[in-house]
């Protein structure tokens, strides 16, 4: 017999009302309204303390620090939804840029970069699912053992990058900046992934089934639940490797540590976008929007000389507001 | 008439307890067919196999005569199998259609989920069963009725031909059940075969054509219910007598130790006041989850009841009691509770049987202080309780049931409890450890400490217990000393009330 808890869970606010969206699928998308006055609000602080702000090449600028975050986040999102949690996507990161950096002609390396990483999403895929270890574990032990990979491959930062890939995110084509152009097919792809096929939809499914204790009511339906799991961890593990192929065109060379603590920032983006960690709840938007928020922050701090302490401090609180203001029945992520 | 689905010779076990012995049962189209029993009867187990949920360990399913079996609700489902548990099985983040096509998602030309189509069907289904809601709504938006209607439309969606519902009712208010039979009704007169699981009379005999007692895990017997009238229904249901399991009752008891007034279960519930004496052993009888759990729980802060006053040895104890506080502050006024799933809720499975038992000693003390050894108290109680292991540095975990019981007993019979709340006392233990613990709670009593138990097993508390209070749609509906009362009387007073 299921008994009411003794104490009722917070209704869901006023502003989760005000703010949840359009009808359709309301609830499921999370809270990405408030992040997303939080960024217009960041903006407006900007505009107003310096002119630079709104200059066309500081905002190119912005979209082009922002790009490696954004990618990273999309690919942990998937992970998220599916009630996971992806560690080792800053050593993902370090390590594509160490194999660019490799003595190599670009038509081999680029294809090796996917082919490694959707190898590291296929074994966090396999570990968490098959031997059921806990997702924070089975990734954090990939983070160690692709970190130790990226240093013993390129210990200190150096090498050159294939021209293809430096020129992949510099320059504009049809008078678009690259970047811009990344941002946009990342985004439409992931958007099909989550919105436009049955594997986004499964891993709602599977998300929500984990997040209310039922981590076999997806399986109830008829859906391959542990599949559908590995891929999401493969697509994450492939996102990190394209947020990787970006960053080494932008820093032109091979760096071990170019990705450190890229996981935190990631899952940090996620978090802030309305993506609930126990799975089940979640948007893309939001997620763009929670990377957007990180990536305005910094970019203020360069442009008005705030200490990056302060910064940091400030994206603490705005992590634990937004995740605060979620509704929840018991305690969770 | 040809039969829809046969269930032949269906056994099932768990561990060592048979839920399901070679049970048959064949249900025909066009009838709703009821199936009862007691508590812990095979019900719930023999229609979870079923619905595909568990899978029997021998017999067999046909469909139109032939053979069948699947290991999924989802493979049942393509059988025309659909079920309607108590515990709903929909998923609360998708939306109402997501959840009727999940699994079989229609897509449009370009690979993508035909999100259209699926609300249009969806929305169709429920126009079927006379429903306006929004295909698009999430089924966390929708009450518990409106999740029932979702699921049957989901059956009918999916073209099933049988339709399981297992207590679909318990949840329902007069006006949700109206609507519900009627869609049952339709289903029927459609050629369905519907099975209907209730513990409520009045509905058996207002739709159900035949009906099936399980005992035990077996079949009693299937009888048309116009041949049937509520007595010989519950005649069937019953009928086993007493063992010699019990010791005797108490002769004298003392002065009121737990006095209850006028206490609420929830807004709607009938207010009822009962006491405990020290010395006696009082149950809460009556059919399952009628409010028993919910009541004691309301004492301990695991529930929060609509009011009531209750007093405990003289003093008040303020409604609605902390959740996070409150055991700890009965325990400091002497009471005990045995939460029933004694591994999930009650023992510490990896530590020794000595921190079981003293873990309530210890927490007598400042958190600060050092933690005391306890090796007599700990020695004595397991000598007492006859608790069989190695010695007292056993983890609980390498116990037998009965005698994982024991541990958590003689926790509090260790500490200077003298009211103990239980509920069931004896789940999953053989049946000498059962009869050593009745012995061992009736020497808690006999020493002067009062018992409120409450359990599945009705013939437990009239063997046990001193007075009975039946419990029914979350309230006292009758009192009587366990010396008069039978499972029948107890049947009668819960179900006519």
């Amino acid at each position: 017999m299921k008994l009411e808890p003794a104490i009722q869970p917070r209704p869901a606010t006023r502003i989760t009302s005000l703010l949840s969206g359009s009808r359709r699928k309301r609830g499921r998308q999370g809270l990405w309204l408030v992040p997303l006055l939080i960024a217009i609000l960041i903006g407006i602080a900007l505009a107003l303390q310096t002119e630079q702000f709104l200059s066309r090449e500081n905002l190119f600028n912005l979209v082009a620090q922002a790009m490696p975050l954004v990618i990273t986040a999309i690919g942990q999102m998937f992970v998220v939804i599916v009630g996971g949690l992806d560690l080792s996507v800053g050593s993902t990161i370090s390590f594509t840029t160490a194999i660019l950096a490799l003595d190599a002609p670009g038509y081999v390396l680029i294809p090796a970069v996917f082919v490694l990483a959707a190898l590291i999403g296929l074994t966090n895929g396999l570990v968490i699912t098959r031997f059921n270890v806990h997702p924070i574990i089975a990734t954090l032990a990939m983070q160690y053992v692709i970190l130790g990979f990226a240093r013993m491959l390129r210990p200190v930062s150096g090498g050159t990058v294939p021209e293809l890939v430096i020129s992949s995110v510099a320059g504009s084509f049809l008078g678009i900046p690259m970047p811009v152009i990344w941002g946009v097919v990342v985004i439409l792809i992931a958007w099909k992934l989550l919105y436009g096929s049955r594997f986004g939809l499964h891993l709602f499914a599977i998300g929500g089934g984990v997040a209310s204790g039922a981590e076999d009511a997806a399986r109830n339906f008829g859906i391959a639940d542990r599949r559908n799991t590995v891929i999401a961890y493969v697509a994450c593990s492939l996102f990190a490797g394209l947020a990787g192929v970006f960053l080494a065109g932008r820093i032109v060379s091979g760096d071990p540590n170019v990705g450190l603590l890229f996981e935190l920032d990631a899952i940090t983006a996620v978090a802030i976008g309305g993506t609930q960690l126990s799975g089940g709840i979640g948007s893309l938007h939001g997620t763009v929007i929670g990377a957007l928020v990180l990536a305005l922050l910094s970019n203020g701090m360069n442009l008005t000389n705030i200490s990056p302490f302060v910064q940091t401090a400030i994206k603490g609180a705005i992590l634990m507001f937004v995740v605060g203001l979620q509704s929840r029945k018991k305690m969770g992520l | 008439m040809i039969n829809l689905i046969e269930m032949s010779n269906i056994s099932k076990s768990f561990g060592g307890s048979r839920a399901v012995d070679g049970v048959s049962l064949e249900l025909l189209p066009g009838t709703v067919h009821a199936l009862m029993g007691e508590n812990g009867a095979g019900k719930s187990t023999l229609m979870k196999i079923l619905a595909g949920v568990h899978q029997p360990d021998s017999g067999q399913i046909f469909k139109n005569g032939h053979r069948i079996s699947f290991n999924s609700p989802k493979k049942a489902l393509e059988f025309g199998i659909s079920t309607v548990f108590q515990e709903l099985s929909l998923l609360a983040n998708l939306t109402i259609a997501e959840n009727m096509f999940l699994g079989r998602e229609p897509l449009t030309r370009f690979g993508a989920v035909d999100y259209a189509g699926m609300n249009a069907q969806t929305a169709d289904a429920l126009a079927q069963l006379g429903l306006t809601l929004d295909p698009e709504a999430l089924v966390s938006e929708l009450s518990i009725a409106e999740r029932q209607f979702v699921e049957i439309a989901h059956g009918i969606k999916a073209d099933a031909s049988i339709f399981i519902l297992d207590e679909p009712t318990a949840a329902l208010n007069a006006a949700d059940v109206d609507v519900l039979n009627k869609h049952i009704r339709r289903l029927r007169d459609e050629g369905k075969a519907i099975v209907y699981i209730s513990h409520r009379m009045e509905e058996i005999f207002e739709i159900c054509d035949t009906v099936t007692v399980l005992k035990d895990g077996r079949r009693v017997d299937t009888r048309p219910v116009s041949e049937m009238s509520p007595a010989s229904l519950i005649a069937m249901m019953v009928g086993r007598t007493l063992d010699d399991l019990f010791p005797p009752r108490a002769t004298e008891t003392g002065s009121v130790v737990v006095d209850v007034k006028h206490f609420k279960i929830d807004a709607r519930s009938k207010p009822f006041s009962l006491h405990v004496s020290s010395g006696e052993i009082v149950a809460l009888a009556g059919l399952e989850g009628q409010g028993q759990q919910k009541f004691l729980r309301s004492l301990i802060g695991k529930f929060r009841p609509f009011s009531g006053t209750v007093t405990i040895k003289g003093e008040l104890l303020e409604m609605p009691v902390s959740e996070t506080s409150g055991i700890r502050r009965l325990h400091a006024a002497g009471v005990g509770f045995v939460p029933e799933d004694r591994k999930e809720e009650g023992l510490f499975l990896g530590l020794s049987i000595a921190d079981n038992i003293a873990i309530s000693l210890v927490s007598e003390r400042g958190e600060m202080s050092i933690a005391r050894r306890y090796r007599d108290v700990i020695n004595t109680t397991m000598a007492s309780m006859r608790i069989k292991a190695e010695d007292a540095s056993a983890p609980v975990s390498s116990l037998s049931g009965g005698n994982q019981q024991k541990v958590l007993l003689g926790r509090y019979l260790a500490a200077n409890i003298d009211v103990l709340l239980i509920e069931e006392p004896t789940r999953g233990v053989d049946i000498g450890a059962k009869s050593e613990i009745y012995r061992l709670l009736r020497e808690f009593a006999e020493n002067g400490g009062a018992v409120l138990v409450l359990s599945r097993e009705t013939i437990e508390l009239i063997g046990l217990c001193d007075r009975l209070y039946v419990i029914h749609d979350n309230t006292v509906v009758a009192e009587m000393p366990a010396g008069n009362a039978s499972e029948h009387i107890i049947l009668e007073a819960a179900l006519s009330a």
